[in-house]
């Protein structure tokens, strides 16, 4: 084998795969060509095994047409690769291509229900004054639900509440959050600022405004001189928080057993149909009450409030009939986002 | 108490409008429940006068009017009233009026003679009693004027507090109107003409317990004419909400409303020579003027002769002594007695009355003898009567006057306002609560229980008039103050001293729970808590379901289903111990209004009462049925399913750090014996499963399922605080076991042996799942994915062999499951 045998075998061997990589349909027949081409064991290293045979001052030569070679095949297979996978892409996007607009998965739209999200709202309002959440019992006895909230037994204020008792002697449902007072004040002494949502029971005929089953939230605040006029500053606060800052509210005085000096607050919003309407009842707590919670009324004093969670979520929502709370109707319901 | 304003302007000047006054009122703690104008129904009604009356061509029991209405037309109307003659001023009804009673007036052909409208009786108007005759108007009256202009009246209807007995009375309501107006307050008693016979000819007064009924007066009217009240009495009783009777019991109820004494006007034929107050003897029985035979108790009070109890003492009178037509002679019972008697005897008969109402909220007891008297007056007016010399009277009206003291500085610090202690005082006193510059003011009630010594100076006297029973206090003296200041004056400030500690909010987990599960797809619902019997037998939490810190934190379910002693009504008689039975009604419901799927949860309470002690606890219960996924046409719409119900505890049970387990299945009436499991766990424990089959409500489609569980934090709130640690660099590694599980063993237990025995692992799930052939009935190949986390590569591999070479031993001696393989890198 002398030099020029050789060199025209790999000039050959560059036409010949010329050729060949202009023929090759994708890209994998196209690097599988050109390992063979230009690999290890490929056709070059072949065709350069008979290097040795040659005389020392030709092999350089030699070297230098081998480069060239695989130069040229290289950059033809990196030209045919380059088209080769443009138009390959294009394949696959039209293979895969969908149909994108469909509507999708509806979504899992579940909802919160709005009592206990009136009682978050008002929570949320109070804890920024301090007021934490604190829950008690449903099943009263008639002492902590009216006789130590200052409404004796055969006294004619009882009528305010209609009660469904228990078989069992002294027992009743509360008709109120009000004992939460009591038991708040048992359980610690002052400072306090506490609300107690929950559920109440009353004896009560059902209808758009009213049912046997209603929720609550009693406030309650106890300190060294807490005023009337704290009671009426918080109080705006909430009506404020619950109705939009544009809410006013309205203070009279209104009769509670437990309260003294009693209140009725009245609320009105722009675009509220009715005028005034009373969302809460308040006071400042009656010194009987503190005597009976084991705080004494002499160094300390406090406002209490409750107010009706249904009313207060019907006016929020415009829901112009309680019973749909306890009906949960999910088309109702799914409006609650 | 409904107020008619003519009334009210008999006592105290009002230059108010009925609504001014009615706002005034409701910011002076007198809230009224609305303002009426009374006739205001009187359309197309007005004034007329009859010009001539004649009689009818054809018809004898028929008259010929011309009458007058002012400048129009003159009307013939025909009339069948004989009480008409021409000259009188009578109410017109006009072609077009609607009558109370809904008929229409129209011009009508009355026996061949047309008739241009109707003259109107008292009854006709719904005004007085009278139906015979037309009402005759005073010649007075304008022609022309619309009926209700001359008639009609402005009621103001004021919701009178418990507390406020003193206000249930037209003169009690015109002292408040007074306080707001400054206009002076005069009642001036009608003056009684007494006749020459003495009281107490005759008749006695013993009274058995002067406790019971602390003051008496009786007083007897001769000569009476029982018959109806003249018309502008009828329609002022009316207007203030009550019936007309006779002029008698009218004269009563005037009198009740006009002063808030009740008293009881008695036959005095019917009676025999000593009226009596004393206790009922047990089983003695009174038909009371509702026709009511009554059993009496010994502890109610009665007015008797001394033959037999007359009349409920303050509630209500008796048949026997009932004022009838041929009464002659009355005897007037004006009483102060015992509040709470008088309630409990109300309450024991379930007999509420007008008179029962006022004597439950106090009554002064100088209004004995001036409602005696003035009844007395009304009936010599009234009735033609005449009153007998005296009264016999027992007990007492002078009582020493009442003092309270307060501190202004202390209604200060109350109020937060800077009134001055004079201010204080001349709010006071607009409402009748004197200054009493002699007496002692060092003495503060605080509380009934509890009064202190003031320092010297710095309290205030006052007198508290004698319809004021209600102050007893000197909180009850700053709310005075408040009231007749005005709320609204009251400035609004923020608190700003001594802030309790913090404590974390109950609601915190249950807050994140429900978010998740309404971020799940899930409604909340709130449901009754009172359930029927029926409702409460179908499910009850097992007591053994929930225990150890899981039952002390939330509740531990279980005793006796309490039940109420007066229901409203059989369908919620009684307190759930399972949320499930309402959750149930709700699908049902949702069922019925086309909700062919849905998924509803509560947080909400169960109710038991172990010996006598009730307890609550808190659960959270789910319901879901029909299609968990919509608009998915590729997928198709997944049906919910125990896996996906599974999905939503796991998710719930992660809050706590907990996986849910799941164990032998429960015998429950509401679920499918074969298609529930109980849930076990320290965090979280329950069960779940389908709806029973022989449900009431199940049907084939869409199945229903239902979960219940405590969750430890769901009624605390406490929420654990997670303790990290870092990861390693090294990925994590996992071995695949596959297991055959016979059939008399479940896949719980398997895994539950896996979670047990392999500590290391970080995680163990059920990859792979398979029955059938070539398997044995009941035996299934469970593949089973162990991952752990090594500190550093292989640096566990032993480790992890030898846990996994464990737990082969272990649920093969306690499962009966062996391995069929392991894999993994």
């Amino acid at each position: 084998m002398d030099l020029a045998a050789l060199e025209k075998q790999l000039r050959s061997l560059q036409g010949d795969a010329a050729t060949r990589i202009a023929a090759v349909a994708s890209t994998p027949d196209l690097e599988e060509l050109g390992s063979s081409l230009l690999g290890k064991r490929g056709a070059i290293t072949e065709i350069l095994r008979g290097i040795g045979a040659l005389p020392a001052e030709d092999r350089p030569k030699i070297g230098v047409v081998a480069n060239e070679v695989r130069a040229a095949i290289d950059a033809a297979i990196t030209a045919r690769h380059a088209s080769l996978s443009t138009g390959e892409l294009l394949a696959r996007i039209e293979r895969e291509r969908v149909d994108a607009t469909t509507p999708g998965p509806a979504p899992r739209t579940g909802s919160l229900h709005p009592i206990p999200e009136t009682i978050a709202a008002i929570a949320e309002i109070m804890a920024s004054f301090g007021f934490v959440v604190a829950e008690g019992q449903e099943i009263e006895d008639d002492v902590t639900n009216f006789q130590l909230l200052n409404i004796p037994e055969d006294h004619p204020s009882r009528d305010l509440w209609d009660t469904l008792y228990l078989q069992e002697p002294g027992r009743l449902l509360r008709t109120h959050t009000s004992p939460g007072q009591i038991r708040t004040m048992q359980a610690g002494g002052p400072p306090i600022r506490v609300i107690l949502p929950g559920r109440c029971f009353r004896y009560e005929a059902v209808d758009a405004s009213h049912g046997f089953e209603f929720h609550q939230v009693e406030g309650l605040l106890v300190d060294g001189g807490a005023t009337l006029a704290d009671l009426k500053g918080i109080l705006d606060e909430l009506a404020k928080g619950l109705f939009g800052s544009a809410a006013r509210t309205r203070f009279r005085p209104g009769y509670y057993p437990f309260t003294e000096p009693s209140v009725a607050v009245d609320v009105s919003w722009p675009g509220s149909k009715d005028g005034w309407m009373t969302i809460l009842g308040a006071g400042m707590v009656h010194p009987v009450v503190l005597e009976n919670g084991g705080i004494d009324p002499e160094t300390h004093q406090g406002f209490a409030f409750g107010l009706g969670v249904e009313r207060i979520a019907m006016l929020r929502h415009g829901i112009p009939d309680l019973r749909a709370f306890l009906e949960n109707d999910l088309r109702f319901l799914a409006g609650f986002r | 108490m409904k107020i008619p304003l003519s009334w009210l302007r008999e006592f105290t000047d009002v230059q108010l409008t009925a609504e001014q006054l009615a706002d005034a009122l409701t910011l002076r703690g007198l809230e009224v429940r609305g303002v009426e104008r009374w006739g205001a129904s009187w359309n197309k009604m007005v004034v007329g006068e009859l010009l001539e009356v004649g009689p009818h061509p054809k018809a004898d029991r028929l008259q010929l009017t011309k009458v007058r209405i002012g400048d129009g037309p003159i009307l013939n109307i025909v009339c069948g009233a004989r009480n008409i003659a021409a000259g009188q001023r009578i109410p017109v009804a006009l072609v077009g009026a609607e009558m109370p009673d809904g008929r229409r007036i129209e011009r009508a052909e009355k026996m061949g003679i047309a008739s241009e409208g109707m003259l109107c009786s008292g009854q006709e108007l719904d005004a007085t009693d009278d139906g015979d005759g037309i009402l005759i108007l005073d010649p007075s009256a304008p022609l022309g004027t619309p009926l209700v202009d001359y008639l009609g009246e402005d009621v103001i209807d004021v919701d009178v507090k418990p507390n406020r007995g003193d206000l249930l009375s037209i003169l009690g309501l015109a002292r408040e109107v007074g306080a707001i107006t400054g206009a002076p307050v005069v009642y001036a008693a009608r003056a009684l003409k007494e006749g020459a016979d003495a009281v107490g000819a005759g008749l006695a007064l013993r009274v058995a317990d002067e406790t019971l009924a602390p003051h008496v007066a009786l007083r007897v009217v001769d000569g009476v004419k029982v018959a109806a009240s003249p018309d502008r009495v009828q329609m002022r009783l009316k207007a203030a909400g009550l019936r007309s009777i006779s002029n008698v019991v009218d004269a009563t109820n005037y009198i009740m409303l006009e002063i808030g004494k009740p008293t009881h006007a008695f036959d005095r034929a019917k009676v025999g020579d000593t009226l009596q107050i004393r206790l009922a003897k047990k089983g003695e029985s009174l038909e009371t003027l509702d026709h009511e035979v009554r059993t009496l108790d010994a502890t109610d009070l009665v007015v008797a002769d001394e033959r037999a109890a007359l009349a409920l003492a303050g509630v209500m009178g008796g048949a026997s002594s009932e004022v009838t037509p041929s009464t002659t002679s009355v005897i007037i019972e004006s009483a102060i007695f015992a509040p709470t008697s008088v309630r409990r005897s109300a309450q024991r008969h379930s007999l509420r009355s007008e008179a029962s109402h006022r004597f439950e909220r106090g009554q002064e007891r100088r209004l004995a003898a001036l409602g005696a008297d003035q009844v007395a007056a009304l009936l010599t007016e009234w009735a033609g009567g005449v009153a007998r010399a005296g009264r016999l009277m027992s007990g007492t009206a002078d009582l020493p006057a009442a003092t309270l003291n307060f501190r202004p500085s202390r209604v200060r610090a109350l109020l937060g306002v800077a009134l001055t202690d004079d201010e204080q005082i001349a709010l006071l006193g607009s409402i009748g609560i004197s200054a009493d510059a002699a007496a002692d003011s060092t003495k503060i009630v605080v509380t009934p229980k509890r009064s202190i010594s003031a320092a010297k100076g710095s309290a205030r006297a006052v007198r508290v008039p004698s319809w004021r029973s209600d102050l007893e206090i000197e909180a009850d003296l700053a709310e005075e103050v408040a009231r007749l200041y005005g709320y609204e004056r009251i400035p609004t400030s923020i608190p700003s001293a001594d802030l309790p500690s913090h404590r974390p909010s109950p609601t915190l987990l249950r807050d994140r729970v429900r978010r998740l599960l309404a971020d799940a797809g899930l409604h909340e619902v709130v449901t009754h808590a009172l359930v029927s019997a029926t409702q409460a037998e179908l499910w009850s939490e097992p007591a053994t379901l929930v225990t150890g810190p899981l039952a002390v934190s939330e509740g531990a379910a279980g005793g006796a289903v309490i039940v109420l002693q007066n229901p409203l009504s059989a369908d919620h008689d009684r307190l759930r111990q399972s949320l499930l039975p309402s959750l149930l009604d709700r699908v049902d419901a949702n069922l019925r209004y086309g909700a062919t799927s849905g998924a509803i949860f509560e947080v909400g309470r169960g109710y038991g009462s172990t010996k006598g002690a009730p307890s609550e606890w808190t659960r959270l219960s789910i319901a879901v049925w029909g299609e968990c996924e919509q608009g998915v046409p590729s997928a198709g719409a997944t049906a919910w399913n125990l896996d996906e119900l599974k999905r939503l505890l796991a998710q719930v049970a992660h809050l706590v750090g907990e996986r849910p387990a799941y164990g032998e299945s429960i015998e429950s009436p509401v679920l499918h014996p074969g298609i529930n499991a109980a849930i076990t766990g320290e965090r979280i424990a329950g069960l779940l499963g389908e709806l029973h089959p022989a449900s009431p409500i199940w049907r084939d489609a869409p199945r229903i399922l239902l979960a219940e569980v405590a969750i430890a934090g769901l009624q605390s709130g406490r929420l654990e605080v997670a303790k990290v640690v870092l990861p390693p660099t090294t990925p994590p590694v996992t071995r695949d076991l596959a297991l055959l599980i016979p059939a008399t063993s479940t896949v719980g237990q398997v895994v539950a042996v896996a979670r047990s025995t392999v500590s290391r692992a970080t995680a163990v799930e059920l990859f792979d799942l398979f029955a059938g052939a070539p398997l044995a009935p009941g035996e299934r190949s469970a593949g089973l994915r162990f991952t752990f986390q090594p500190s550093a590569t292989g640096a566990d591999d032993e480790a992890i062999a030898t846990e996994l070479a464990a737990f082969e031993g272990t649920v093969l001696r306690t499962c009966g499951a062996r391995i069929r393989g392991v894999e993994g890198q």
